[in-house]
Formats: C-alpha cells, structure tokens, sequence
C-alpha cells in the first residue's frame, strides 16, 4: 500500500481500549487512504470527505469489536468499500451521476474546472500535459462498471497486492488478475472512446 | 483473430497484457508475447495504447485531504452521541447488512399486512357490530311476535283445559328479559337503541280498539301478577316488583256445584263473583275459573254451595211459583242485602292475595 504506514498494533489495542489520542492517530494516518479510495469510488470530493468521515465513525463505534489488530488496514478499507457500495448505490438511485453532462463543470483537488478543458476532441496526450489528466481518469473511472473500478482503485491506484485483493474481495487471485485485465482494457476503451 | 509472427494467436497476446505490463509473466512466455508484437503491428499498437492507459492511471496522484477533516469527524461522532437515532447518513439504511435489512423488511411487511387486515376488519366489525344490534333488535320484535303468537295459542289450548294462559307477553317485558343478553346498558347506549326509543316515541299511537285490548289483557296481567309470586329470576321479581307481571296461575281450588239449572246457576255464580270483587278468567260449558280475593274465599265458597242447594230450591220454587208464591224473590233479596253488608268487610281484605278457583258444574 503507498498511501499510508501500517499502523501499529499497540495504538489500535489503545484507541479499542478508549483512547482518543489513539483514534486520533489512525484517522491522521488512514484519512488519505480512505479519502482517496472514496473520492476515486464517486468522483466528488465533498462526498468523499462525508463518507471517509462516516468511515472513521464506523471505526469508532465498532473498534471494540476487532479481535485481530494485525488485520486492522485490512478492516478498514473494507469498511471503506463496503460504504463506497452503499453510497454509490445511494447516489445512483436519486440519479446523481445522470445530472454530470457534458457541460458540467468537473471537480478537481484544484477546484472545478470547465469541461472544455478536458474536451474529449484533445488528444489524450494533451489532455495528460495539461493537468486535467486527473479528472479525465476520474470521469472514465467512472463509466467503469463498479466492481471493475474498484479493482483499479486498489490495484493501480492505490497500490493493494493480488493477496490483499483477494482477502478483501474474497475472491482467487487468479480471478482477481483476470477481472483486473479486462476492467484496464475496458478502461482503456472508455478513455479512447472519450478521446475521439 | 490472425495470427502474429509467434506462436500465439492476438487474442492471447492480449490477455496478456496486464502480465506483461507488471512484468510478472514468466521469461519464456514473455519471450513469445514480446516476439508477437514485434512482429504484429495491430497488437503493437495496443500493447502501446495500454501502456499509456496504464500510464495515466498510475500517475494519478492522491488527492489532499480537506482541511478540517478530523474536526468535522469529531463533530460527527459528537452529533450521534446526542441524538443517536438520528440518521447516520444519507445512506444510513444502505451502511446496513443484509442479514439486518432482509429480517426488518419481512418484519415490516408483516406488520403492515397486520395492519391494513386491521384497519379492513376493524370497519367491518364496527359495521358487523351495528348489523348484529339491528338484527338484535329485529329478532326482538320476531321473538315478542312469537311468543305472543305462543301465548296467544297457549291461552287458546289452556281454555280448552282450563288453564290460566302462562304468559303475557308485553313488548316491555320481553325487551327487559332480552336485555341481558347483549348487556342491558350497552343496549341503553347504542345508538340503535337510541333512535329505536325514538322511533318508539315517534310510532303513531295504536287503534282504539287495541288499546282497550291491551288495557284489558294489562288488567288481567295484573291480577296474575297479585295471584302468583315472581319466579326466581332476577328480572321475574324485578318485573312484579315494579310492574305486577302479567303472570296468570293455576287454580289452586276447585269446586263442584251440583246444579239442576245451570243459566240460573251461572248467572248467580257470575252475581257472587261480581259480589266478592272477583273477576271471571275463563268460561267454559261446564267450567269456570274465578279469580278472588283470598279472604273472601271461604264465604264464596258458602255462598257458592248455597247456590248449589238453592239451585235444587230454585227448581222446587219454580214448581211453587208456577202455583203463584212470591216467597223465593224475597229470600233472594234478603241473601243480597246480606251479601252487601259483607262486602265492606271483604273490600279491605281484599288488597293483598287472590286465590284462583276453578268450579265444575255437574248437571243432576
């Protein structure tokens, strides 16, 4: 994983035991972790913040219930995915993606910035030199079937090995590595298709 | 799929890609991959374009965390520790596990379905209810008809064996016996029985004719009622308490006058009965049932034996007076003027009891 250290086992025994300076230090050293995978799962920065905030509410209010610390990271970005799920789902129902048309301003880390910025008629190349390569990724990210961008977030963006993968997903390595080609060549299909 | 310049068809170079990309095929197979796309500028080309794909995507870099992160989760967990039931999230139901969600769905299915049958049956019942006090109430009026058909009947049967009719039936005796049956009171407030009242109110009062029966078979009731004790139920004694049921009893005595004339006898039977402040219940050929005051019994029966004896003289006299002898009306009139002066003592007595005499008339 690139985006956070491991935590320790004695701060997790800590903050199971109530101590809130604990906790404290395993927002600070998940919050990017968990923020990353939200803002890559819906693509908005507020919701990000809002679920990786329920995220760490969830952590608080059922860390009691953690009987292997070592699996902590393992824990909490399953927690994280399984409340990316929901709110997808959540946002999905009162069409919340369906509102994102061409003319929407799209939200970057830098601020939103205008679609003609990241006009598909670009050559990718281009669009990858001027900086909106970020939210170009995001939107075709986004076109992914679910299941398909969360191999990608975990793998390609957030770093996760086959065997991390499969513990959270609970599926073969092997299946992991084939689903994981097909959603990049997807991917990459979504992105062409966008660029022309 | 064509095949490339290896032994591997395009198709399985392709499938390839991510392997090759992370460098995790085995040198032999990477050998043969890499010797196809030398070789096939088609899957050249798209090794190059997945290359670039996979490129941007591991150039993305992380986003920043929003500044004030840790206090708005701190403010978060504040506001559920306050109010607890409030909504988690937006997508509060959704965080739920199915194992949850599917067992409170069934249970709220289930109890909506109790609840719409409730809300179906509860109108009904109410209707039901009101159906059932019409129906009370109607099989009230059908029931009072036919026991006044039964004790019309009865009494028809009982003259023939001369029997006291068994049982007056007033509309207001049977409603205050039915009563118990749905609850006097709830009948008292139920709304049917309250414009049933009404409508009683309302009726237009009955002919002439069937008020002078009514009043008739009231006064008869009356006398039964003096005659014979309540029954032990409850509402027998509540009845006769307050409104002398209509009860007519059996003879409790019986009498045989051996008579020669009998008009003259049943005349003069009917002059006594009257004398005694006593009423006729029934008339028969042969027999008569005769209601009397208890006290004035025994001198009824004096005087009724006379009539049995003056009935034998009657005829004797009836012989003289064919000869021309006035002395049988004057005995007659001495009897009444003794028969008067007793009445005022038989008048006072006769307030509490009355005994039912039953007296055959045996031609000689």
């Amino acid at each position: 994983m690139k985006t956070s250290p491991r935590i320790q086992k004695e701060v997790i025994e800590r903050c199971k035991a109530g101590d809130e300076k604990a906790f404290d230090e395993i927002v600070l050293r998940s919050q990017k972790k968990v923020f990353n995978i939200a803002y890559r799962m819906l693509g908005n920065l507020e919701e990000a913040k809002d679920l990786a905030q329920e995220v760490f509410i969830s952590v608080f209010e059922s860390v009691k219930d953690l009987k292997e610390e070592t699996k902590f990271d393992a824990w909490l970005t399953q927690i994280t995915l399984n409340h990316c799920r929901n709110r997808w789902k959540y946002l999905k129902r009162r069409q919340y993606f369906n509102s994102d048309s061409l003319d929407d301003p799209i939200e970057t880390e830098d601020g939103r910035l205008p679609r003609a910025v990241v006009d598909p008629s670009d050559n990718p190349e281009i669009l990858y030199e001027k900086k909106s390569i970020q939210q170009f990724i995001q939107r075709g990210l986004l076109k992914l079937k679910e299941d398909q961008r969360e191999l990608l977030v975990l793998r390609d963006l957030q770093g996760f090995s086959y065997e991390e993968m499969a513990e959270l997903l609970s599926l073969p390595e092997g299946t992991i590595k084939s689903r994981l080609h097909r959603a990049r060549m997807d991917f990459k299909e979504v992105l062409e298709r966008s660029a022309q | 799929m064509r095949r490339g310049g290896g032994s591997m068809d395009c198709e399985k170079v392709r499938d390839r890609f991510s392997s090759l990309w992370e460098k995790e095929l085995a040198p032999s197979e990477e050998k043969i991959v890499r010797e196809h796309l030398s070789s096939c500028p088609g899957c050249q080309k798209e090794f190059e374009r997945f290359g670039k794909t996979m490129g941007w995507l591991c150039s993305v870099g992380d986003v920043e965390v929003p500044e004030g992160f840790l206090p708005g989760l701190y403010k978060k967990i504040e506001e559920r520790k306050t109010s607890p039931l409030a909504e988690k999230s937006r997508g509060g139901w959704f965080i739920f596990p199915l194992s949850f969600k599917l067992p409170a769905q069934a249970i709220a299915m289930v109890g909506i379905v109790f609840l719409v049958l409730y809300l179906t049956k509860m109108m009904p019942m109410e209707v039901s209810r009101q159906r059932d006090a019409e129906q009370t109430s109607s099989s009230l009026s059908e029931e009072k008809k036919s026991e006044q058909l039964f004790a019309h009947k009865k009494t028809e049967n009982e003259k023939g064996s001369f029997e006291i009719p068994a049982e007056a039936t007033r509309r207001k005796d049977i409603e205050h016996l039915q009563t118990p049956a749905l609850g006097k009171k709830e009948i008292e407030d139920t709304p049917i029985a309250q414009t049933k009242g009404e409508a009683k109110n309302e009726e237009a009062p009955p002919p002439k004719s069937e008020i002078m029966a009514s009043q008739q078979i009231e006064s008869k009731e009356a006398i039964g009622a003096r005659i014979q004790t309540p029954g032990p139920d409850k509402f027998e004694k509540e009845l006769a308490a307050k409104e002398k049921p209509a009860l007519a009893s059996r003879p409790t005595q019986e009498i045989t006058l051996r008579i020669a004339d009998r008009e003259k006898a049943i005349f003069q039977l009917q002059g006594l009965v009257k004398h005694f402040r006593g009423e006729m219940v029934t008339e028969e050929e042969n027999g008569f049932i005769v209601s009397l005051p208890t006290a004035s019994f025994p001198e009824f029966k004096k005087e009724l034996e006379e009539i049995s004896a003056s009935t034998k003289t009657d005829k004797m006299m009836a012989k003289k007076r064919i000869a021309g002898s006035p002395g049988a009306t004057a005995g007659f009139k001495r009897e009444e003027a003794t028969e008067r002066s007793k009445e005022a003592v038989k008048v006072a007595s006769d307030q509490e009891s009355r005994t039912v005499v039953l007296i055959l008339l045996t031609q000689e």
